[in-house]
């Protein structure tokens, strides 16, 4: 696929919830292009239609006015069933929340996207789960529920199941809100690696120091885009892990200076 | 296939989850078909066993009871009266005054009752062309019957000598009464199996005296075990001459009924009229009078014994059905219980990918699952309730393909039926609002 060729184009694209006779306007006509393979954060404070305009990328939702294209496929007035195929085989979502199976193991989760998905024969499913699980590292918690992972691990599992289906854009929605720093940065990692394989990243934070790790962020307020920035070095979540001290070393070492 | 394995798989699961509850929502369904299928099973197996005694004595065999049509007659309503077996002593001065004034009051239509004597046998013997083994029947139940010092209750059936070859029994020992015996009033007694082992056990009782309302008889013969007969065995009776039961022992000269045999099944309708004519005659029933007497044939009493039981069947499935229905209702509760608990999870299934309809068919394939296993369950508990009821009565009601195949499919359709409501609202819930609930 051309690295160049634009992913996303949304022209125009307004968001209204009616609630009773009261009208909230939570997007006010957003203009952006997303180009294939780029590492996109945004950015704004809570309430500024962050999750609402993720919503609409990821075919949650659809939007009051304007257009989307996905992939040069108009997706703005599909029906139910379309959108949930354009979710199940174009879009991987990662949530705050880790919205996973409570009572399913971990192999359950992430195979949840092919359960859904027509066809796809060109590998056999279980080569497919294990390596995607591999691939965040968590193939010695497959049997495992998600009650019985950390946050990070889930986010992890999370992470797995969105990639099961190789999705065209991966949408993550303050991934890192749940987590503490170093986990944190952890799961930026995996997404930095992801991106350098040229998957489309869309990444929501209201921490600028989060947003700095891809390569353009964009800032939202009450519905618009204010502002654009690129980032020319972006943060290498690699280098930093390294550079953090790990909190059992922390541990460790307190331990000692008290045995001291 | 794939998918509906998935289903199914996702479905044991959840109710695995809610054991207590999934067993708390089935039991209506447990309670239903298990019902169903046992009521169907020992129904069918009463209405077999029945049609088969009734089938032992022959489709052929025809039987003339007293008593009046239901006809109203010159605006007077007459009621068919019969004459009992058993007698109590008010009863038999009763029948004497009767047999006393029979005649006169017969012919004018003044008796309400008619009433069957060893002349109609012997008319129907000399006439009848479609009939054979012509036997009168004077039954008596709770009669004392004593050997040495033991004392109890048998049931009497006399009868003439062809009776034997009539009902199909068989000599274990001795030999059935004799012509001789019949026109004689001799005190002879052939003895039911039951009888026997009761009395004797394992000694020989033929050539022993008993005694019978204490009057004293030989044992001349005793039968075979023949089994049940609607309830009642042959093998608790005691067989004697029929004019030693009416001279001797209770003091009339009428009988119970008289049974025959047709020649061949196909003339059953002529002999039946042919009988008609005759008793007629010798009833002396004027042409447009009502029959003093009744005529019965086997396959009429098949017909009833079988319509009895499908009353029975049709009244206790239909409250097995309410059963059912409470069933199907409980599990459309539970159904919705359970997507309200799982919004969440259906948020997190619609935002990976499914259709409304996969979401739909999931909370079906549940609810089937469920109220499949309560039927399942359920036809365990029917074939237990059978398998007891067959070890502790003579009844055998072995559970047949059908009532399982209908209770299989309609279990399956409760669920289908019931799991439909709750799994539509449940394909419909918005994803992001499902995603955002607790
Ligand atoms: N389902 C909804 N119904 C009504 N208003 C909503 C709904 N979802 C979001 N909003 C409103 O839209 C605005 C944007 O919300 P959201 O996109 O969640 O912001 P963010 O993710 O940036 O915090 C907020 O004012 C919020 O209250
Ligand atoms: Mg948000």
């Amino acid at each position: 696929m051309n690295m160049n060729k634009k992913i996303i184009e949304i022209k125009n694209v307004t968001k209204i919830y009616k609630i009773d006779s009261l009208k909230v306007n939570a997007l006010n006509g957003i203009d952006l292009e997303i180009d294939n393979g780029e590492f996109l954060s945004i950015m704004g404070p809570s309430g500024s239609g962050k999750s609402t305009l993720m919503n609409i990328l990821g075919c949650l939702d659809i939007p009051t006015s304007g257009s989307y294209l996905l992939e040069d496929e108009d997706v703005s007035k599909l029906n139910d069933n379309q959108l949930a195929e354009i979710r199940n085989k174009k879009v991987g979502f990662v949530f705050q929340t880790f919205n996973l199976l409570s009572r399913t193991n971990i192999t359950g989760n992430v195979e949840l996207p092919l359960i859904y998905s027509k066809g796809k024969k060109s590998r056999s499913r279980k080569d497919l789960i294990s390596e995607v699980i591999n691939s965040v590292g968590l193939a010695e918690w497959v049997r495992h529920r998600p009650n019985e992972l950390s946050g990070g691990q889930r986010q992890r599992v999370a992470i797995a199941r969105a990639l099961v289906n190789d999705p065209a854009i991966i949408l993550a929605d303050e991934p890192t809100g749940n987590l503490d720093s170093r986990t944190g940065e952890e799961i930026m990692a995996i997404f930095q690696s992801l991106n350098r394989q040229g998957k489309t990243i869309l990444f929501v934070t209201h921490e600028i120091d989060l947003a700095k790790h891809a390569g353009r962020i964009i800032y939202l307020k009450d519905g618009a885009i204010t502002g654009e920035e690129i980032i020319k070095d972006p943060i290498d979540a690699q280098k930093r892990l390294e550079d953090m001290p790990k909190l059992e070393d922390k541990i460790n070492s307190l331990g000692e200076n008290i045995s001291l | 296939m794939r998918r509906i394995l998935e289903n199914i798989k996702i479905a044991f699961k959840s109710l695995a989850l809610n054991k207590l509850r999934s067993f708390l929502t089935m039991l209506g369904i447990i309670i239903g078909v298990g019902s169903v299928v046992a009521v169907m099973s020992i129904g069918a197996g009463a209405e077999a066993s029945i049609t088969e005694n009734i089938q032992s004595m022959g489709t052929n065999t025809i039987t003339i009871t007293p008593g009046r049509e239901q006809v109203s007659m010159g605006g007077r309503e007459v009621s068919a009266e019969s004459i009992g077996g058993a007698q109590t002593g008010t009863d038999l001065m009763e029948q004497r005054r009767n047999f006393i004034n029979g005649f006169t009051e017969n012919e004018d239509e003044e008796i309400s009752a008619g009433e069957l004597h060893l002349e109609d046998v012997e008319a129907l013997k000399e006439e009848a062309s479609l009939l054979e083994e012509i036997v009168p029947v004077l039954t008596g139940g709770g009669s004392t019957f004593s050997y040495m010092n033991w004392t109890g209750s048998v049931n009497i059936t006399a009868t003439s000598e062809d009776y034997l070859n009539f009902a199909g029994y068989e000599l274990e020992k001795g030999n059935f009464f004799t012509a001789d015996d019949v026109s004689n009033s001799s005190n002879t007694v052939v003895l039911g199996y039951n009888v026997v082992t009761d009395y004797f056990g394992k000694a020989n009782p033929i050539g022993e005296n008993v005694k019978i309302n204490g009057k004293k008889f030989t044992v001349t013969g005793i039968l075979k075990s023949v089994g049940y007969t609607f309830g009642m065995s042959a093998d608790n009776s005691i067989y004697i001459p029929i004019t030693t039961a009416q001279n001797k022992l209770y003091g009339i000269d009428t009988v119970n009924q008289i049974t025959a045999k047709v020649t061949s099944e196909e003339v059953i309708d002529e002999a039946i009229a042919e009988a008609k004519t005759i008793m007629r005659i010798q009833h002396h029933i004027l042409p447009g009078g009502n029959s003093d007497f009744e005529i019965s044939s086997s396959a009429q009493l098949l017909e009833m014994a079988s319509s009895v039981t499908d009353i029975m069947v049709i009244l206790l499935s239909s409250i097995a059905a309410i059963s059912l229905l409470v069933g199907g209702i409980g599990i459309m509760n539970i159904m919705f219980v359970s997507v309200t608990e799982r919004t969440r999870e259906i948020g997190i299934r619609k935002a990976i990918g499914a259709k409304n309809r996969d979401i739909m068919i999931q909370f079906i394939t549940e609810s089937i699952v469920l109220s499949l296993s309560g039927g399942i369950i359920g036809i365990g508990f029917a074939v237990l309730i059978t398998g007891v009821l067959g070890a502790f009565t003579t009844l055998s009601s072995p559970i047949t393909a059908s009532p399982v195949i209908m209770a299989l499919s309609f279990s399956t359709a409760i669920g289908l039926i019931f799991g439909i409501f709750p799994a539509m609202r449940a394909a419909r819930l918005n994803p992001i609002e499902s995603l955002r609930h607790e």
